[in-house]
């Protein structure tokens, strides 16, 4: 799929080349304690009892090998993925088995702990399997084609980790060991890891290499591969079985560990092993090394720390501008009209009664949502001598709305720019490149105010605008291209926050909170100002309808219609970038507004451009309205952040909705 | 958590005594019209719940009984919600006289001094002496509630009985580690800055861990980290799920000197990032943990 050929060594040589530097680290480590040859000695026996001789046997040895044993075992997972799928980007990371995995310890942890005490990684297990097997339902229709595959993975790690946000949220005390495990430490106290670990990896291995021929018929195409008498769905349910087994023995050991899985296969690919064979070789021993190499790096610098650097989310944050390189250099399919769902949804007959029936119910909403609540006595009606606690009511249904309205347009436009359902302003990244900035602030400033914590998510918003712009602007702004770069910095921001949270510092309870998307800290002023700024980008956002008409029907109608694609596009894109920082800044990274908004108005019917941007703006605003007052009162006193609350709610939807997509 | 916890079989007589003691520091001036406080901070609330005023309104309660425990709140505080974001129109329903935060959420401020005055009280400086700092909180606290006299009794009842704890141990202790497990490969290691050192420094009694902490008096580290100190292990509890199996097939664990020679300590779960309640119950269990294991 990769088909220039690149400045790369043979995969070969590459691997020499790191094993070179490994080396040294190994030696130097040695050195540092006793000298090699008591090191040499020291992997065998511990009975020397000197210090040195038991730090080297039970933690030092046995960490290098589950690192190189963790670091072949993924990378292994990811050739297979991205064999069976054809598709590049096929990780266990993007396909959501590490999140989904992540998600099941936390329940368990909560609910049965039980389960942990035998069997930790099949609760692994089930988790990865069940959210892998999530994401191929959304991109079953669409024939798991590669793009649609790593976007509904996106999709689903997002409403994932918005569901273990929720549940931190709310026990972050009982959860902080899992917050390290789930930044993938690899970090040993014996040789048990080890015991576990390797015979299994060894009959991984040996069923990859039992698949390796039947595996390489899928290199064909459909059509070739059957008449050769091979049973795709078969194989390809045990080439992906494999790799989900594979994954949720090494999560359930070491926890999760980002890149190294997708990032493996696709050097060694660019280095030039093109055949699958070669490919199964040497991804993993890539993957070894890669790990192995990264994690004594951050041995020796993080020592003198008083927190823990975890492994896992630095590959991933290391992997992150890895990808953005990568990006460029992955052939896509640009320009062909997509085949998107157009009949989803029947057109309304008549939009504008629609829409005004929509204002009206969302008025009736407001109105409640002011007016019903429970305070410390009990379900009350608002009486006409507590006018006050609308002072606190009335900013946050203002704010509500507002970013209902402008994720739902930011949504609208996106989706119709990219012509894909899936796309939505939190898969743009530009959610994530301000909650990076955000968390940076609450940690790095001594107690800093709101105007701060707000100013800081700006200008996080704007640097990845100004990323996603610049690399995007070499031939031209491709859809996918766009959608990908989101995807590489949403998976920088999730290492970001795995770091900042292992770390059990109190305030992680702050970026928690925020990451979970409330209105809560918006005060009147600020939600005047909201609302204020989603009704003039909504109005800004009117002129460009007949672009949002012609856009979905592909780059050849468009440009055959004289529209200027680049500049379009990418004049949208800057409208789409302000309205998600607007909305992000009041309700977090996490909601889901933005994607459930548009789908439902085009259930409902909407389907030219004005009428769609009208009726996702309504339905945007319902929903968070809803969401926030049913976060109020759902568990009060204590309040479920509105973004979670319309992620739950829009999850159940989008799970009904999969049969349309 | 699991109910088969190591408990010292003093522990009930402590607590009935220093509920003894705590009602008898209340009595002076319990008469007086204490002011409604709400507070956002655990620490603040023990705070309060020592120096006999109960507070009106504190957050996550239920997660209060769980990790800190000890002084227990009463029935009827009203519960705010999560720390992080109290209700708020709930907390202005009950109109208190003064809302109570610490440094943590001071975001809140502009949003909570609309409903009562907010003190922001600090805790856990880097680079202060905590013991000093806790003193100090003490008496704003008691100062904020206008019982100045609850406050100075809290520091010398609490002073007075850790110089007692002090002369009852055992000659010739040996350097201390105290860790509370996050998993079975990882622990918080307390050192410079936190309360547990602090109680150590009355104590007495020396802390092996000498290493950089965090603002909050803890190092995140691999048992791999421990391996170089030789000192005794006090391990605070809760353990997490499954994490004593684990440790039985540690290695490393099984070669660290004082699990070796069972010498280990476990203590029930203490609140490490407390005040003067804490320290004091921190201080208690540690002391009989030590006359208990000395003859061992």
């Amino acid at each position: 799929m990769a088909s220039r050929p690149f400045p790369l060594p043979a995969p070969g040589r590459l691997c020499l080349l790191l094993a070179l530097p490994l080396l040294g680290l190994i030696l130097a480590t040695l050195q540092a304690h006793e000298g090699p040859l008591q090191g040499l000695q020291a992997l065998f026996d511990s009975s020397g009892r000197s210090r040195d001789a038991l730090l080297l046997h039970y933690s030092w040895w046995p960490r290098l090998v589950i690192a190189l044993l963790a670091g072949s075992g993924l990378a292994l997972a990811g050739v297979l993925m991205q064999q069976v799928l054809r598709n590049p980007l096929a990780a266990p990371t993007t396909l959501g088995v590490a999140s989904g995995a992540n998600l099941a310890l936390m329940v368990a942890t909560l609910m049965a702990p039980g389960l942990l005490l035998h069997g930790r990684e099949w609760v692994a297990l089930l988790g990865g399997g069940l959210t892998m097997g999530l994401v191929f339902l959304l991109a079953w229709r669409r024939g798991l084609a590669p793009m649609v595959v790593v976007l509904a993975g996106l999709v689903v790690n997002l409403y994932v980790g918005a569901l273990a946000m929720a549940l931190l949220l709310f026990h972050q005390e009982a959860l902080k060991g899992l917050l390290i495990w789930g930044a993938g430490s690899l970090s040993q106290t014996g040789w048990d890891g080890v015991v576990f670990l390797g015979p299994r990896l060894a009959i991984g291995a040996l069923l990859a290499w039992l698949l390796l021929r039947p595996l390489a018929v899928l290199e064909l195409d459909d059509a070739s591969a059957r008449s050769l008498g091979v049973s795709l769905k078969h194989l390809r349910l045990a080439g992906l079985g494999l790799a989900v087994f594979i994954t949720g023995c090494v999560v359930s050991v070491v926890g999760v560990i980002g890149f190294i899985g997708l990032a493996a296969p696709n050097i060694v690919r660019l280095a030039g092993a093109r055949r699958l064979g070669q490919r199964l070789l040497w991804s993993p021993l890539l993957g070894a090394l890669l790990l192995a190499t990264t994690d004594l790096l951050l041995q020796r610098f993080s020592g003198a720390l008083p927190t823990l650097i975890p492994t896992g989310a630095t590959t991933a944050a290391l992997g992150a501008p890895l990808l953005l390189w990568l990006i460029p250099r992955l052939k896509l399919t640009g320009d062909q009209p997509p085949g998107m769902a157009h009949a989803l949804g029947q057109r309304h007959p008549a939009p504008g009664r629609l829409a005004t029936g929509l204002a009206l119910l969302l008025s009736l909403t407001a109105a409640a949502a002011l007016l019903v609540g429970q305070t410390a006595a009990g379900w009350q009606w608002l009486s006409t001598n507590d006018w006050g606690v609308l002072e606190w009511r009335l900013p946050r249904l203002l704010a509500a709305a507002g970013s209902g309205v402008m994720l739902a347009i930011a949504g609208t436009i996106v989706q119709r720019l990219a012509a894909n359902p899936m796309a939505s302003p939190e898969v743009l990244g530009i959610s994530g490149g301000s909650a990076i900035a955000l968390i940076g602030a609450i940690f790095l400033l001594p107690s800093p105010g709101n105007l701060t914590l707000v100013a800081a998510g700006t200008l996080g918003a704007l640097i990845t605008l100004a990323l996603l712009v610049i690399l995007n602007r070499r031939g031209g702004v491709l859809p996918e291209r766009l959608l990908l770069t989101g995807v590489a910095i949403t998976a920088l921001f999730d290492a970001v926050r795995g770091i900042v949270l292992s770390g059990g510092d109190p305030r992680g309870q702050q970026v928690i909170a925020w990451l979970s998307g409330s209105t809560y800290y918006v005060d009147l002023n600020s939600a005047v100002i909201v609302a204020g700024l989603a009704v003039a980008l909504a109005v800004a956002a009117h002129p460009f309808s007949r672009w949002l008409d012609i856009l979905p029907l592909g780059a050849a109608t468009a440009r055959a219609l004289g529209m200027r694609l680049d500049r379009a596009r990418l004049a949208l894109l800057l409208l789409v970038a302000l309205l998600t920082a607007c909305a992000t800044l009041v309700v977090g990274p996490l909601s889901f507004v933005g994607l459930l908004a548009p789908h439902l108005a085009r259930l409902l019917g909407f389907s030219r451009a004005r009428m769609h941007l009208l009726g996702a703006a309504l339905v945007g605003a319902l929903l968070m309205v809803l969401a926030d007052w049913l976060g109020r009162q759902w568990l009060f006193p204590q309040e479920i952040p509105a973004g979670l609350v319309a992620s739950l709610l829009g999850g159940a939807y989008f799970m009904w909705g999969l049969r349309r997509l | 958590m699991p109910s088969s916890l190591a408990t010292p079989p003093s522990h009930a007589l402590m607590a009935g005594l220093f509920g003894l003691i705590l009602l008898l520091v209340s009595v002076d001036d319990a008469h007086a019209d204490a002011p409604a406080i709400a507070t956002l901070d655990w620490t603040i609330a023990e705070t309060l719940v020592a120096l006999g005023t109960m507070p009106r309104a504190v957050a996550q309660i239920d997660a209060y009984r769980e990790w800190v425990g000890e002084p227990g709140l009463a029935t009827d505080v009203i519960d705010l919600g999560l720390r992080t974001q109290p209700n708020l129109e709930l907390l202005a329903s009950l109109s208190p006289d003064r809302i109570l935060i610490s440094p943590m959420f001071a975001n809140l401020t502009p949003r909570l001094s609309r409903i009562a005055p907010v003190d922001n009280l600090e805790l856990y400086t880097p680079g202060t002496d905590t013991w000093q700092q806790l003193r100090r909180l003490t008496r704003r606290v008691a100062r904020l509630v206008e019982r100045p006299a609850a406050g100075e009794a809290l520091i010398e009842a609490t002073e007075a009985r850790l110089a007692q704890l002090r002369e009852r141990l055992p000659g010739e202790q040996g350097p201390l580690l105290i860790v509370q497990f996050m998993d079975a490969r990882h622990v918080r290691v307390f050192g410079a800055g936190g309360l547990y050192q602090a109680v150590l420094d009355r104590l007495g009694l020396a802390n092996a861990w000498q290493r950089p902490t965090n603002p909050w008096g803890f190092s995140l580290v691999g048992l791999e980290a421990l391996v170089d100190l030789d000192a005794r292990l006090v391990v605070v509890e809760p353990l997490p799920v499954g994490v004593a199996k684990r440790l039985a097939g540690s290695g490393l664990w099984q070669a660290l000197p004082s699990v070796q020679d069972g010498t280990s300590i476990r203590l029930p779960p203490v609140w490490s990032f407390g005040a003067l309640p804490s320290a004091r119950r921190f201080a208690e269990l540690l002391t009989t943990a030590l006359e208990d294991n000395d003859g061992v």
